[in-house]
């Protein structure tokens, strides 16, 4: 077993989402924040400001006018669009490289994610969700644990296919039993190290063990149906497939049917395009 | 020259220097089909089982769908000339999530809506691998039919 302690120190060697980006994930969060007070934190920031001027005026948005200012960008794109861009900004460098271990070239895991994040948006719009941004945010996040794991998934890897194939465990357990922390777990970590809030910490741990969710959260059960789904859909899905459990209690908590999942498989492939917009129109280096 | 087909995408080819090539199969069904005498070539990546589900999605975009993907991929390789007869298939794809409990079975419905389809059709599948929970990769040649399965985690395999 690979000492547990020496994966968590890679954390190290993450790019930490900038503080003015954190404080936009964690604003969006609280119906009382204005929109001039989001305004501005970003303004204050004058290298925030330009990455998301530059995200908004990407040819992929083909808006007519040149965006110039923060303010500019809510009026024309809309708030939940600027600030689903500027969350995907925030997080691309650390996403964009290939994980070997997971046999994801460079792009798929950032694409995956990305899916992911649009995915549980849509499910938490029609559950009535009032913390949407950070749901999206939860879901895009969820794997940052295998940009770290995966040198390790990769020296392990016959021995967590065997468990897998031979003796019946999910990938993300095999993971677990064979090098002693598992993706989500170590995710939570970096979520804790970066200062996420304790209620999103907890999303990334338990993205695929959602009957560990309190009675009254939907948003586990989001996260994890919208990994489902993109599983599914194949979509960036590397070497662990499609070898995680199902949780019946999640399609119970969200009134699901087995229709829901095939009309928001139909549905998901409009999104598809939003997945590059986002991908291609933000940062990465 | 490779072909890249998309989700919910097809194509067919008689270019001899065409590799058609669909990554990234989840639940979602593969159907390559091959008429090694005219030489033509198709790949059909559909999603779901049955156009039903939703008939305007299924209009603007036939290959979503196994029933209404599976009849226009052999179309329009007809119309390059291949024959029912000489026609060989290869279906790859159709995975599962573990311990669905039938709830998450779109991959076994997708692989069930083409075997009853072909069934009324007497059609025979030449080449399967299906099921299971792994993500796969399907490649095709046109100039020799040979085709190439990549299951994540490991490399090419000729098939």
């Amino acid at each position: 077993m690979k000492s547990v302690e020496k994966i968590i120190n890679d954390i190290e060697a993450l790019r930490p989402i900038p503080y003015t980006y954190h404080k936009i994930i964690e604003m969006t969060k609280n119906p009382d924040s204005s929109i001039n007070e989001l305004v501005d934190i970003i303004t204050y920031d004058q290298g925030a400001t330009a990455n998301i001027l530059r995200a908004c005026n990407s040819s992929y948005f083909g808006l007519s006018r040149k965006i110039t200012s923060i303010k500019h960008a809510i009026a024309y794109m809309g708030l939940d669009r600027l600030v689903n861009l500027i969350i995907v900004d925030s997080a691309a460098s650390n996403f964009r490289r290939g994980q070997e271990g997971y046999d994801l070239t460079e792009g798929e895991l950032w694409r995956y994610s990305v899916f992911s994040a649009l995915i549980a948006q849509s499910l938490a719009e029609k559950n009535q969700q009032k913390n949407i941004p950070f749901i999206f945010t939860s879901a895009l996040l969820k794997d940052i644990g295998k940009v770290i794991l995966h040198t390790y998934v990769n020296d392990s890897f016959n021995e967590i296919t065997f468990m897998v194939k031979e003796k019946g465990l999910a990938f993300i357990e095999a993971e677990k039993e064979v090098i002693g922390i598992d993706h989500a777990e170590l995710g939570a970590k970096v979520a804790a190290k970066w200062n996420f809030s304790p209620n999103m910490v907890n999303i990334i741990k338990n993205h695929h063990f959602p009957e560990l969710a309190p009675p009254d959260d939907l948003s586990i059960p989001i996260v994890y149906l919208a990994d489902s789904i993109c599983m599914m859909m194949g979509i960036g899905v590397g070497s662990d497939g499609l070898a995680y459990r199902y949780h019946q209690e999640v399609m119970d908590k969200l009134h699901f049917s087995n229709i829901d999942v095939q009309k928001t498989i139909a549905d998901s492939l409009e999104k598809l395009k939003d997945v590059e917009t986002l991908v291609n129109s933000t940062g990465g280096n | 020259m490779e072909i890249i087909i998309g989700v919910a995408d097809m194509k067919v080819s008689n270019d001899s220097e065409a590799v058609l090539i669909t990554y990234s199969l989840g639940s979602c069904i593969g159907l390559g089909i091959y008429d090694s005498i005219e030489k033509v070539g198709g790949l059909l990546h559909y999603m779901l089982p049955e156009s039903s589900l939703d008939t305007v999605k299924a209009k603007n975009n036939p290959c979503m769908f196994a029933d209404t993907g599976i009849p226009l991929l052999f179309k329009e390789a007809y119309k390059l000339g291949a024959k029912k007869h000489s026609i060989k298939t290869i279906v790859v794809g159709g995975s599962q999530i573990l311990d669905q409990k039938g709830f998450f079975n779109i991959g076994e419905r997708n692989f069930t809506a083409l075997r009853k389809m072909f069934w009324r059709n007497n059609m025979m599948i030449s080449y399967q691998h299906v099921g299971g929970n792994v993500n796969r990769t399907i490649k095709l040649e046109i100039k020799s039919g040979q085709a190439w399965l990549k299951i994540s985690g490991s490399g090419y395999q000729r098939i």
